[in-house]
């Protein structure tokens, strides 16, 4: 047996038990949750369910589909009244969303990178809601004049045109 | 979906295009999409069974105004152009297909074995039903040929 076609047999035993999951009714009531939210695409059928959903499957159906625990702590920050229990949290998710009730990037959760987790913080919930900071600049009237102008211009605030030139620079 | 929306983009930029020479400014520049990341998965038609959060990766070589046409028409289908898409690590060969070529915009998908390998690599993680459905399948030559060129330890999805 070669080592491509090891790996094919290792694989499709290891796929009969994702595929056996992802027929339970956990699994589905949770991705049909999701789907009928937009928080997920998917090509294949999905009943979509629009009722509250446990959180202990979420965490369950996360091993099949881990997008779904990409997802998980900013939702609980965001949405949390996508799940019918929101009681005790298990610690690695407590801290995930800990960090993320302060916009602080947490720990990889469950093997998602802590980045990836903590990018949907500002993209979920209420447009306008992701934490903004204060922050202060000195400019020389030369760059408060040229500010004023652009905005004028723009039609948008002075610190959208700071946003703008920021993003114009990446 | 991403062809309609290059569609729409291509017609919106001649658009713009002919209104600007009319106004006697400079044209739209082409521009070239390169979508990346499940979406191109979604787009190779592959029998996995897909699912992705509703954010698009690209790299792109358009001007800011198309960039937020772009995003328009994406969030218009529930979709939403990920602002750091295009730091997405893919292989040096990895090879796009056409999806749209318009006549200002040109729209390519990278290979789904690039972006698999990438996925691989990067985030085994979030992707290791994925992977292992797909070495269940059977990957192709080109997979294999990617994944030895980048050291990716297969092992771990069978």
């Amino acid at each position: 047996m070669t080592f491509r076609s090891a790996l094919a047999a290792r694989a499709r035993k290891r796929l009969a038990g994702i595929r056996r999951r992802a027929q339970d009714p956990r699994f589905l009531r949770v991705m049909g949750r999701f789907v009928h939210e937009k928080l997920l695409v998917v090509n294949f059928e999905v009943p979509l369910h629009g009722e509250p959903i446990r959180l202990a499957d979420v965490l369950w159906a996360g091993e099949v589909e881990p997008r779904l625990l990409e997802l998980l702590p900013a939702l609980l920050v965001r949405r949390p009244s996508l799940f019918s229990d929101r009681g005790a949290l298990p610690p690695d998710l407590a801290s995930a969303v800990a960090a993320l009730q302060q916009d602080r990037e947490p720990e990889s959760f469950r093997g998602i990178a802590g980045q990836d987790v903590h990018r949907w913080l500002g993209r979920l919930g209420r447009k306008g809601k992701v934490p903004a900071r204060l922050k202060s600049f000195r400019f020389t009237p030369e760059d408060q004049r040229l500010l004023a102008h652009l905005a004028k211009e723009l039609g948008v605030s002075e610190t959208d045109v700071v946003r703008r030139g920021l993003r114009a620079l990446v | 979906m991403l062809k309609e929306v290059g569609r729409e983009l291509d017609a919106w930029m001649i658009d713009q295009s002919v209104a600007a020479v009319a106004a006697g400014l400079p044209r739209m520049r082409p521009c070239v999409i390169r979508v990346l990341g499940q979406s191109a998965l979604f787009e190779a038609h592959l029998p996995l069974r897909l699912a992705a959060t509703r954010d698009v990766d690209v790299r792109a070589d358009y001007d800011d105004a198309v960039r937020r046409e772009f995003e328009r028409l994406l969030l218009a289908r529930g979709r939403e152009l990920e602002p750091l898409g295009h730091e997405i690590w893919m292989p040096r060969e990895t090879r796009y297909t056409d999806l749209l070529h318009g006549k200002l915009v040109r729209l390519m998908v990278a290979e789904p074995e690039a972006v698999l390998v990438s996925k691989a690599l990067k985030a085994p993680a979030k992707n290791a039903p994925l992977l292992t459905e797909y070495l269940a399948l059977g990957p192709s030559a080109r997979f294999f040929e990617l994944a030895k060129k980048y050291a990716v330890p297969l092992e771990q999805f069978a």
